[in-house]
């Protein structure tokens, strides 16, 4: 069996050529048992006109023999071959194809698919309405014996015109079978040697994709040790010492220290808490940009986390005399989160709220179940029957009535060390890269943040999106 | 789509994606039927032993429609994960793809995944995937625990393919789903392809004779449809 249709063309759903779904030999055997049975020669041309199978018998029919011993006989025989080898029957009807000796042949098409591929001769035989010695052959020489043509065309199988149909009939429904099995193999094993490629070439891309990563990370973590060991050497340790020995000169381990010296001291000591903590900030950011920060996801109950962490700066509230709430939905799923990591943004988010609302103000923490923003963000509604009901996001808004942001700014305020203006940063203090950790932890866990205004009031809105666990 | 215009014959290939035992090979069998005694055309399916599609299912028709030969090639692609590669083969040139989702609302997740993979597939083929014409059918209506007509009514209304219902066991909705699709799909080709005016047919009415021999009322309104833009 040759294959000229490729995969692609057969996923287009090309008709196959005949050579394509048949084994010539066994169509040969099938021929000959035909031939075995009814003693008519039967031949299968391709649609090209090749011979693909035939069966007849090893010497030719006496009438033919006898015929080519005229000129004038072999002449006809020769023209009556050529003309059957150009009928193109129609469709799904035969042909009945006549020769000069009264004996006929008949033609049909091979069709698959609603296509000819090929054509089927049957023949010669002699039609059973023949009962002379037919003009036409007569004529081809004086010396013709009609006694002997007669008794010759007596040695070809009698067939009757309902019996031809007959045997047409079997013949079409016989390659019919063995067209659509012939079919169904050549599409197996093309199928078999693409998907087998194309597998490979996934698994390839893959692994080679896999062995990239792998060198990259492995560049990574010997960065991210080298940096870490260098900021936590270099940088912690002296301050470590800083802050110990101004705890111990505090608490008069090196001999009495008059109010204005304690205060200085004290002033030491909290400027380097301070800067211990931009500094666990700092590492805190290279290890989100890097990937690093070791997450755990899991279930995380929104509403009472918002809760625990709102509890912490219940203080610091009242003293600014800020009305600070909580107000979640019962009906919120859990997030995929790590409840560390979120803690850290709710810790962020609360105070930054609290730290811009002026006396008097109100902080709301709104946690409440929602529909997803898009199927998967950049198909828009693409599928949405499918994909909208397997999808629902928890959504965190941390409410303030402070000073706001202007809308020019609030894309901004993500960025590393951007600050709405430098005056806020002596005013109200902070590093500047709170918020650029809230984004980079919020997007780890595919979710995302953005800053809205306070509808109709002063005030800002930091609007947290986040993934439910699937139920 | 292949055009001959000497011959008279537009070839298309029609895609019946989803997840798993969702029903694909069922919707072609149901067609199958449908057409049975209308053309002689046999039902290819390359099966495992255990009734799971290895490699697709292959139903080609023919129909006629004033001298035109519309063919038409309707495959499935195997609904199990691990048959990816054969289901991308399957999609290369595809004219348009009939999604089937189970209705029962615990295979909502294995709906999306399979949806979410579909668009992967084009994409990787560099298909334009918002070109493609598209329609959802939400089968197995029949059996309990299913999503409801009313939640399928308002997300239908949400999204923007057409969504049918079907049992195809039951050969409802099958043929819906099938002429929802050709619609879509005949529409897009006069409008890139210009069929009306090169082949001189009226597209509407080739699709007319195609709901004809699947014994389909009309090509529109029917009971089936659920919803979005066509």
């Amino acid at each position: 069996m040759t294959s000229s249709a490729s995969i692609s063309e057969i996923m287009q759903g090309a008709t196959p050529a005949l050579d394509d779904l048949i084994d010539r030999d066994a169509l040969t055997e099938v021929l000959e048992s035909f031939f075995t049975l009814f003693r008519i020669p039967v031949r299968i041309f391709d649609a090209e006109g090749m011979i693909l199978a035939e069966a007849r018998s090893a010497t030719p029919r006496l009438i033919c023999q006898y015929v080519d011993g005229f000129p004038k006989g072999r002449t006809q025989c020769e023209d009556t071959v050529s003309r059957a080898k150009s009928v193109e029957p129609p469709g799904d009807h035969d042909v009945t194809h006549p020769c000069f000796t009264g004996a006929a042949y008949k033609i049909f098409a091979v069709n698959f698919d609603a296509r000819v591929i090929g054509k089927v001769v049957i023949g010669p035989y002699l039609p059973a309405e023949v009962a002379e010695v037919p003009k036409s052959l007569l004529i081809i020489h004086e010396t013709l014996d009609p006694s002997r043509a007669r008794s010759a065309l007596n040695e070809m199988p009698r067939v009757r015109a309902e019996t031809a149909g007959s045997l047409i009939r079997h013949l079409r429904a016989t390659l019919d079978v063995i067209l659509f099995s012939g079919h169904r193999a050549l599409l197996m094993s093309q199928m078999h040697v693409a998907s087998l490629r194309e597998s490979y070439r996934e698994l390839q891309e893959k692994s080679d994709e896999a062995q990239r990563n792998y060198e990259r990370l492995k560049e990574l973590d010997r960065l991210k040790s080298n940096f870490l060991a260098t900021v936590s050497h270099e940088l912690r340790t002296p301050l470590t010492s800083i802050i110990g020995y101004s705890e111990m000169l505090s608490e008069g381990i090196g001999g009495e220290l008059s109010g204005e010296q304690a205060g200085f001291v004290k002033t030491i000591r909290d400027k380097g808490e301070q800067l211990l903590a931009l500094i666990t900030t700092i590492l805190d950011m290279a290890k989100l940009e890097q990937g690093t920060m070791p997450m755990t996801a899991g279930s995380v109950a929104m509403g009472t986390l918002a809760s625990e962490v709102a509890a912490t700066f219940v203080p610091a509230a009242r003293r600014k005399t800020v009305h600070l709430k909580v107000d979640a939905d019962p009906r919120t799923p859990d997030a995929l989160a790590d409840r560390e990591r979120i803690r850290q943004v709710l810790t962020n988010l609360i105070d930054n709220a609290i730290k811009f609302t002026p006396s008097g103000g109100n902080v709301t923490v709104i946690v409440r179940p929602t529909a997803p923003l898009s199927s998967d963000g950049d198909d828009d509604d693409l599928g949405l029957a499918v994909l909208a009901p397997a999808r629902q996001d928890v959504e965190i808004r941390v409410v303030d009535t402070g000073i706001g942001i202007p809308e020019s700014a609030r894309e901004r305020v993500f960025d590393a060390f951007y600050q709405v203006d430098s005056s806020s940063t002596r005013e109200y203090g902070g590093t500047g890269l709170g918020l650029s950790i809230v984004k980079k932890i919020i997007e780890t866990h595919h979710g995302t943040v953005v800053c809205e205004g306070n509808q109709g009031h002063s005030g800002t809105t930091f609007v947290v999106r986040l993934p439910a666990v699937h139920a | 789509m292949q055009v001959d215009f000497k011959a008279r014959e537009l070839t298309i290939k029609l895609v019946y994606y989803g997840p798993a035992l969702s029903g694909k090979t069922t919707n072609l069998q149901s067609l199958h039927r449908l057409v049975a005694q209308d053309q002689r055309t046999r039902l290819m399916t390359l099966e495992t032993r255990d009734d799971r599609t290895l490699f697709f299912d292959l139903l080609p028709m023919v129909f006629k429609s004033a001298d035109l030969s519309l063919r038409l090639k309707v495959f499935t692609v195997p609904g199990q994960v691990i048959h990816n590669a054969t289901r991308r083969l399957v999609l290369q040139g595809a004219d348009g793809i009939v999604f089937i989702a189970d209705s029962q609302i615990a295979e909502t997740r294995a709906n999306a995944e399979s949806f979410i993979n579909l668009k992967q597939n084009l994409r990787d083929l560099g298909i334009d995937v918002k070109q493609m014409p598209l329609v959802i059918q939400f089968n197995k209506r029949d059996l309990p625990d299913v999503r409801s007509d009313d939640d399928l009514a308002v997300l239908a209304a949400k999204g923007r393919e057409p969504v049918f219902k079907a049992v195809a066991v039951r050969d409802q909705g099958v043929a819906e789903t099938f002429v929802g699709l050709l619609s879509m799909v005949l529409h897009r080709l006069d409008v890139q392809a210009d069929l009306s005016r090169k082949f001189n047919v009226d597209p509407q009415k080739l699709l007319q004779d195609v709901c004809d021999r699947l014994h389909l009322a009309g090509t529109e309104p029917n009971h089936a449809r659920l919803g979005g833009a066509t």
